[in-house]
C-alpha cells in the first residue's frame, strides 16, 4: 500500500477516535445541560489534551529511535522523563511559584531536569568510543532509579499536601486538566512538530549512521544538540502536567515504522496521529474500565508497553543472532 | 598537476591517544590513491581525515587550497563523498530512497526535487549496475549488491573526489572485480579523483596509481605504486617477508607473504 493511503488511514482513524471517544462512558439519564457542561467543559479540554500529549511523547521518542538508531532508546527508557519528573517534583517542593511568557514554572523545571538527564545519558554514551546500545540502556536504567529515589528522597522532605501532589502527579494522569493546561502544551508540542517536519532529512540520515549523515553534510553535532533541546522541552513540557507517561514513545513509533516505514517526511505525521489517538484510547480505557473511579493512565500505558518492551528486546537479540 | 588535497602536518588523537601523528601528503586531481598499511596503522582514520570527519588535533588541511574549517559540513559534502567500511549494521532504507538522501547537500529544508537530482541518482544506479534492485530493501541485499549501493548513493554526490574505505573486503572475486571496475571507470572516465583504503597490497599496486602507506600512525611511504614493491620495504612495513612472482597476465609483480614464520620481526 503506498504510504499516502496509509497515513490517510492513520489519520482517519485518529479523528474517529476524537470524535468518539468524548461520548463513551457518558450518563444517558443527565439533564441535557449537565450533559452538555461535561461534554465540553470537562471531556473535551481532557481528549484534546490527551491527544496532543500522546502526540507529543511519540514524536520525541521517534527522535531518540533515530538518533541512537534502537527502537528501544526512547526519552522514557533512557532516563529523561524521570529527569523532568524530578525537575517538576523539586519545584512543587521548593514551593516556587513563577511563570515566564505564560508558560507555567512547572514546565520550565520539568525541561531543566530533561535537559539534564539527556545531557548526562549522552556524555555518558560517548564518554568511552563505540558504546554499545545495551551501555546506553542501562545508562538510562540506572538513571531512573537515581532520578526516582531523588523523587522520593524530595517527596519524603514534603510536608502532606505537596507530598500528595507529587504522587498523584507521578501516577501520570490526565483527570484533572483543562482548557488552560491544553494551552500550556500546545506549543511544546507544535514547535517540536514543526522543528521536526523541519528536520525530516536529517533523521533520516541519522538513521544511517553518524559517519554516512556527516559524509552527506549533515552537522550532526549540531542537530543532535538541537533535538536534544527540542525534545526536552517537548517532554518537559508533557510531564509536568501529566507526570511521566510511559513507552507510549517506544510503542507508536515503532509500529508507526513497521506500518509506513523509517522515512520520516511519513513518519512524523503518522507517529502524531497514531500517538494522539493511542493515547486518547488510553485514557478512555483508564475512564471506563473501573468506573466511576479511574486509573491513572500512566499504568495502562506501562501494562501495555512492559511486555512491549520484552518482546523489542528478545526480538533485537535474536535478529542479531 | 593540481593539488585537490594538502596534508600539512596532521596529527590526529582520540582521547589522548595519537592515531595519526604528523601527516604529510598532498592529493592531485585524478589520483587514483591506496591508502595501505598494518592494521591500526591509521589508515581508516587518515581517511576519516580527508573527510573531515576526524577530529585534527594539530596542522592544516587543504582543499583547493580552503581549509577544511572554513567548509560547512554540507560545502564540504558537495567536493567529497565518502563510502565507509562494510556495514554490519543493518540499514533499513529502500535502495533507491537510501540514493536519493545523498542529495542533500543541494538542497535546502524547503527546496523541491530537481530533475538534475534524478539524473545524478539515475547515473550512480546505471554506472553501478544496481539499477535492477532499486526498489528492493538494503536488508534483502547480498554483501556484494549492498557494497554496490553504497559507491551509488556515494556517487549520487556527484563530487569530484571519492573516499573509499576498503571497499573489496566482504567482497569474491567475481564481485572485486567488477566493484574494481566501476572505480577504475570514474577515476579514467569521469575523472575522479579516488582515494581507497586497502588491505590487500596486491590489489593496491595493479589498480592504483600512488600509494600511501602508513605505519603506526606516520607516513611509511608515497609514491607511485609501480615503485611501491621492494622486498626490503614490504618487510619493514609490515614486520613480515615477502616474496615476488609475476603476474602470469599483466607481468606485474605480485607480493606473496613467506611462510617462513618470524623470518623477520
Amino acid at each position: 500500500m503506498s504510504q499516502t493511503k496509509l497515513l490517510s488511514i492513520i489519520g482517519f482513524i485518529s479523528i474517529l477516535t476524537l470524535c468518539i471517544a468524548p461520548f463513551l462512558g457518558m450518563n444517558a439519564q443527565l439533564s441535557p445541560e449537565m450533559y452538555q457542561h461535561i461534554l465540553q467543559e470537562i471531556r473535551l479540554p481532557r481528549i484534546l489534551f490527551a491527544f496532543v500529549a500522546g502526540a507529543g511523547l511519540a514524536l520525541c521518542g521517534m527522535v531518540f529511535q533515530a538518533m541512537f538508531q534502537n527502537p528501544l532508546a526512547t526519552p522514557f527508557t533512557l532516563g529523561v522523563a524521570s529527569g523532568a519528573s524530578l525537575g517538576a517534583a523539586s519545584y512543587i517542593f521548593l514551593g516556587f511559584s513563577f511563570s515566564l511568557f505564560g508558560i507555567d514554572g512547572t514546565s520550565f523545571s520539568a525541561f531543566l531536569g530533561a535537559l539534564i538527564a539527556i545531557s548526562i545519558v549522552y556524555g555518558i554514551s560517548h564518554f568511552r568510543q563505540g558504546f554499545s546500545v545495551e551501555t546506553l540502556l542501562l545508562t538510562g536504567v540506572a538513571m531512573s532509579f537515581f532520578f526516582s529515589s531523588l523523587i522520593l528522597f524530595v517527596q519524603y522532605l514534603s510536608n502532606v499536601t505537596d507530598s500528595f501532589r507529587i504522587i498523584r502527579w507521578l501516577m501520570g494522569e490526565l483527570s484533572i486538566v483543562g482548557y488552560t493546561d491544553l494551552l500550556q502544551l500546545l506549543p511544546f508540542v507544535g514547535i517540536t512538530l514543526a522543528f521536526l517536519i523541519w528536520s525530516s532529512r536529517e533523521l533520516n540520515l541519522l538513521m544511517a549512521g553518524d559517519e554516512i549523515a556527516l559524509s552527506r553534510g549533515v552537522p550532526v553535532k549540531k542537530v543532535r544538540y538541537q533535538l536534544f533541546l527540542i525534545t526536552s522541552l517537548c517532554v518537559g513540557g508533557i510531564v509536568a502536567i501529566t507526570g511521566p507517561i510511559g513507552f507510549i514513545g517506544m510503542m507508536v513509533p515503532h509500529m508507526c515504522r513497521l506500518l509506513i516505514g523509517h522515512d520520516h517526511r511519513w513518519l512524523i505525521p503518522a507517529s502524531f496521529l497514531f500517538g494522539g489517538a493511542f493515547l486518547v484510547l488510553c485514557d478512555t480505557v483508564a475512564r471506563l474500565v473501573l468506573a466511576p473511579s479511574e486509573i491513572p493512565v500512566g499504568v495502562i500505558t506501562t501494562l501495555l508497553g512492559g511486555p512491549f518492551f520484552i518482546w523489542l528486546l528478545i526480538r533485537s537479540k535474536s535478529s542479531r543472532s | 598537476m593540481t593539488t585537490l588535497i594538502d596534508c600539512q602536518n596532521i596529527t590526529v588523537s582520540f582521547h589522548d591517544k595519537q592515531i595519526l601523528n604528523d601527516i604529510n601528503l598532498q592529493i592531485e586531481k585524478h589520483d587514483y590513491v591506496c591508502i595501505v598499511g598494518p592494521n591500526g596503522a591509521g589508515k581508516s582514520t587518515l581517511l576519516k581525515t580527508l573527510m573531515g570527519i576526524a577530529p585534527i588535533s594539530s596542522g592544516q588541511l587543504l582543499l583547493n587550497q580552503t581549509p577544511y574549517q572554513q567548509l560547512t559540513q554540507k560545502q564540504l559534502a558537495r567536493q567529497v563523498a565518502y563510502v565507509p567500511q562494510s556495514h554490519q549494521k543493518l540499514l533499513t532504507f529502500e535502495v533507491e530512497a537510501f540514493i536519493k538522501m545523498s542529495r542533500y547537500p543541494f538542497h535546502s529544508a524547503v527546496s523541491e526535487w530537481q530533475p538534475e537530482d534524478q539524473s545524478a541518482v539515475e547515473y550512480a544506479l546505471e554506472i553501478t549496475k544496481t539499477d535492477a534492485f532499486r526498489h528492493r530493501q538494503m536488508t534483502d541485499l547480498s554483501g556484494g549488491e549492498r557494497q554496490r549501493v553504497m559507491i551509488a548513493a556515494a556517487l549520487a554526490q556527484q563530487t569530484p573526489i571519492l573516499l573509499l574505505d576498503e571497499p573489496m573486503s566482504f567482497l569474491d572475486p567475481h564481485h572485486q572485480v567488477e566493484v574494481q571496475q566501476i572505480l577504475h571507470t570514474l577515476n579514467k572516465d569521469c575523472e575522479l579523483t579516488v582515494i581507497e583504503v586497502s588491505h590487500d597490497i596486491n590489489h593496491a599496486s595493479q589498480y592504483s596509481e600512488k600509494i600511501i602507506a602508513l605505519k603506526q600512525g606516520k607516513l611509511f611511504w608515497q609514491g607511485d605504486s609501480a615503485d611501491f614493491f621492494n622486498t626490503e620495504r614490504l618487510g619493514d612495513l609490515y614486520e613480515h617477508d615477502f616474496v615476488f612472482v609475476s603476474h602470469p597476465e599483466t607481468g606485474k609483480p605480485v607480493a606473496l607473504p613467506s611462510h617462513a614464520v618470524g623470518a623477520q620481526s
